[in-house]
């Protein structure tokens, strides 16, 4: 069972949810193989700071800017394509969304922090 | 249970909580100077929230993302980071303007001193922001601003000339300065538009995990509940004109405003309309500060909302913490909050194009929104406001200068 | 490659004509895998880069020209070469 769909449109820059509904990052980038050979699949969903070089001049000012690491998602780890990219496992287990891991650490110490 | 009572409820909470900082000194302005003959670029001002409001509600609703969201998802990296750059930059000055009102009310009503009162505003909204849920903030804030009604007795209660009146809702080009004219044209136009207010619609619909279902209620907050907050608008500008300008006072303080209603109605009408003020700017504050977190939460992907409580989406709890803390920053070196509050609306202003266009987009998409895409209505007011925000966006800024922030 | 270098390429016939810009890419979604099929691929006007004369189904796709990838001969930073004859469906 397939359906068609456009990288650019249905998928790039959409938001990643995982297993648990999480929000986690947006697909900043795509990883293609198989081009040279006539093959080309998507093989990888990139994210994260460093993946924003490739989207222009501002995606190479932001990245300047922001600092962080490439996280590569294959692309088994997608489970299904509404509007966003969901996918099989958490967040943690594939490393996304440790920008809010970090913060989470001090906002935890404020009394009310599960308000 | 979305039953006729919480429609009501929610459309009380939009009335109570429509107007804000800019709407106070450009409607109270514009009677001063003016009288009542800007009263069609309120209407036209209110149509445009309206119509756009409706849409972001709608595209909340049914395709569960927010404004922000589809900006990139539609537009791309770059023309997303560029909106994001502009919207934040304009949410930081609305939200300082509004910071400044409440500290401007709060000292009307206690006399302290205006520094101290600003720290005070400014940890009072951050602990509102930290303790309290999504719909209490709503529905307390919005409730408590309908004490601005007092404004609608005052405009009775002064006896304006009605026929006069009702000639002020006719467009004209106005006599006096025809480029102080216009500039307070566009800022009542632009202040009934401002972008905070779109961005915080779309995302609040998903905070109240509004469905299809919702879209009744929806549109109930967004027609009903947002013309009559235009009602208060009015209210302003026709008691400021019936008041100010017969006397020639300038109304160049906030306190100008507070006292149009004292004078008809005496203690009562002024303890009234500061409360009213103090709660409908608050709740401005909070939404701008909102407005701030959800557009660079929903740019970078990071989890967001009220709803998921504050450990629960923390860079975003940290974005509107920050948002609060520079925009504290820019009142406390003590720069005349009213002309914060026109810059910050002539800003928007330039800002609104870039603001409406994605949400025209999205709304008329089907692939997020399915059937409830954009009907021929919709189309043609989105359009047509689209012109008039694009025409104002271009002269805002010439204006400014021509007009010399609107003091000619 | 990265979609992002595919995206905006030029393309042009193995005989030097040009047939615009990469648009987008058309894959075809399994459960397990995203391949592509196509490029879509025109002159990059303004209503393109907003994503107009974009999908009035529900389906997440640009109703443009897909030229399909098995006439595609050569797609690298330099530009994409399809076949002479290569006829966007």
């Amino acid at each position: 069972m397939s359906t068609e769909i456009d990288l650019g449109l249905g998928v790039l820059d959409h938001q990643l949810i995982d297993s648990e509904g999480r929000r986690c990052g947006n697909a900043d980038d795509l990883e293609l193989e198989g081009v040279r050979e006539g093959e080309p699949r998507v093989v990888a969903i990139l994210t994260g700071p460093a993946a924003w070089r490739g989207r222009g001049f501002f995606g190479r000012l932001a990245a300047s800017v922001v600092r962080g690491d490439l996280v590569r998602i294959p692309w088994e780890e997608v489970a299904e394509i509404e509007s966003g990219v969901h996918l099989r496992k958490t967040a943690r287990e594939l490393r996304l969304g440790r920008g809010d891991d970090r913060v989470r650490r001090w906002i935890e110490k404020l009394p009310g922090s599960s308000l | 249970m979305k039953n006729v009572f919480g429609i009501a409820l929610g459309i009380l909470a939009a009335i109570g909580g429509f107007v804000d900082i800019g709407d106070i000194v450009f409607n109270v302005a514009a009677g001063a100077t003016f009288g009542y003959q800007l009263l069609w670029a309120v209407v036209l001002g209110v149509g445009g929230i309206i119509t756009y409001a409706e849409m972001c509600g709608r595209v909340g609703a049914v395709s569960k993302t927010a404004v922000f969201d589809a900006v990139r998802e539609r537009l791309g990296f770059g023309v997303g980071f560029v909106a994001l750059l502009a919207g934040e930059l304009v949410n930081l000055m609305t939200l300082a303007a509004e910071i400044g009102g409440v500290a401007i009310a709060l000292q009307l009503l206690s006399g302290l001193s205006y520094r101290a009162l600003l720290v005070l505003a400014v940890l009072v909204l951050a602990l509102v922001l930290w303790l309290m849920p999504f719909q209490w903030i709503e529905r307390i804030f919005g409730y408590c601003g309908l004490a601005l009604l007092v404004f609608v007795v005052a405009a009775f209660k002064l006896h304006p000339d009605w026929g006069a009146v009702a000639h002020g809702f006719v467009p004209s080009t106005g006599s006096g300065n025809g480029w102080v004219y216009a500039y307070f044209l566009v800022g009542l136009a632009g202040a009934a538009m401002i972008p905070y207010e779109v961005y915080f619609y779309s995302s609040g619909a998903i905070e109240e995990q509004w469905g299809p279902k919702d879209l009744g209620l929806n549109r109930a907050n967004a027609v009903i509940g947002y013309s009559l907050g235009g009602l208060l608008s009015f209210a302003l500008m026709i008691s400021a004109g019936a008041l100010l300008l017969p006397q020639g006072i300038n109304a160049e303080l906030l306190g100008t405003a507070a006292l149009v209603a004292e004078a008809p109605l005496g203690q009562a009408g002024l303890i009234l309309a500061l409360v009213g003020i103090l709660f409908a700017v608050s709740g401005a504050a909070i939404d701008s500060a909102f407005a701030g977190a959800y557009s660079v939460a929903q740019f970078f992907g990071w989890e967001w909302g009220k709803y998921r409580h504050n450990a629960g989406a923390p860079r975003f709890t940290l974005a509107w913490m920050v948002m609060i803390v520079l925009a504290f920053l820019i009142v406390v070196t003590g720069v005349d909050p009213i002309m914060v509050t026109e810059l910050s609306v002539i800003f928007s202003v330039v800002a609104l194009p870039l603001t409406y266009i994605p949400i025209l987009l999205v709304a008329n998409d089907r692939a997020y929104m399915g059937n409830y895409a954009n009907g021929v209505v919709a189309n043609i007011l989105g359009v047509f406001y689209l012109v008039v925000v694009l025409v104002i966006a271009v002269a805002a800024i010439p204006l400014l200068v021509l007009s010399n922030m609107g003091q000619g | 490659m990265r979609l992002s270098e595919l995206l905006g390429l030029s393309v042009h016939t193995e005989s030097g004509g040009s047939l615009g810009r990469v648009h987008d890419v058309r894959a075809e979604l399994t459960p397990r895998t995203l391949k592509v099929t196509g490029l879509v691929v025109g002159r990059l006007g303004l209503l393109e880069r907003l994503g107009l004369g974009a999908p009035t189904s529900a389906a997440r796709l640009r109703t443009r020209d897909v030229i399909p990838w098995k006439d595609v001969l050569r797609a690298d930073r330099r530009g994409v070469v399809v076949r002479d004859g290569a006829k966007p469906r």
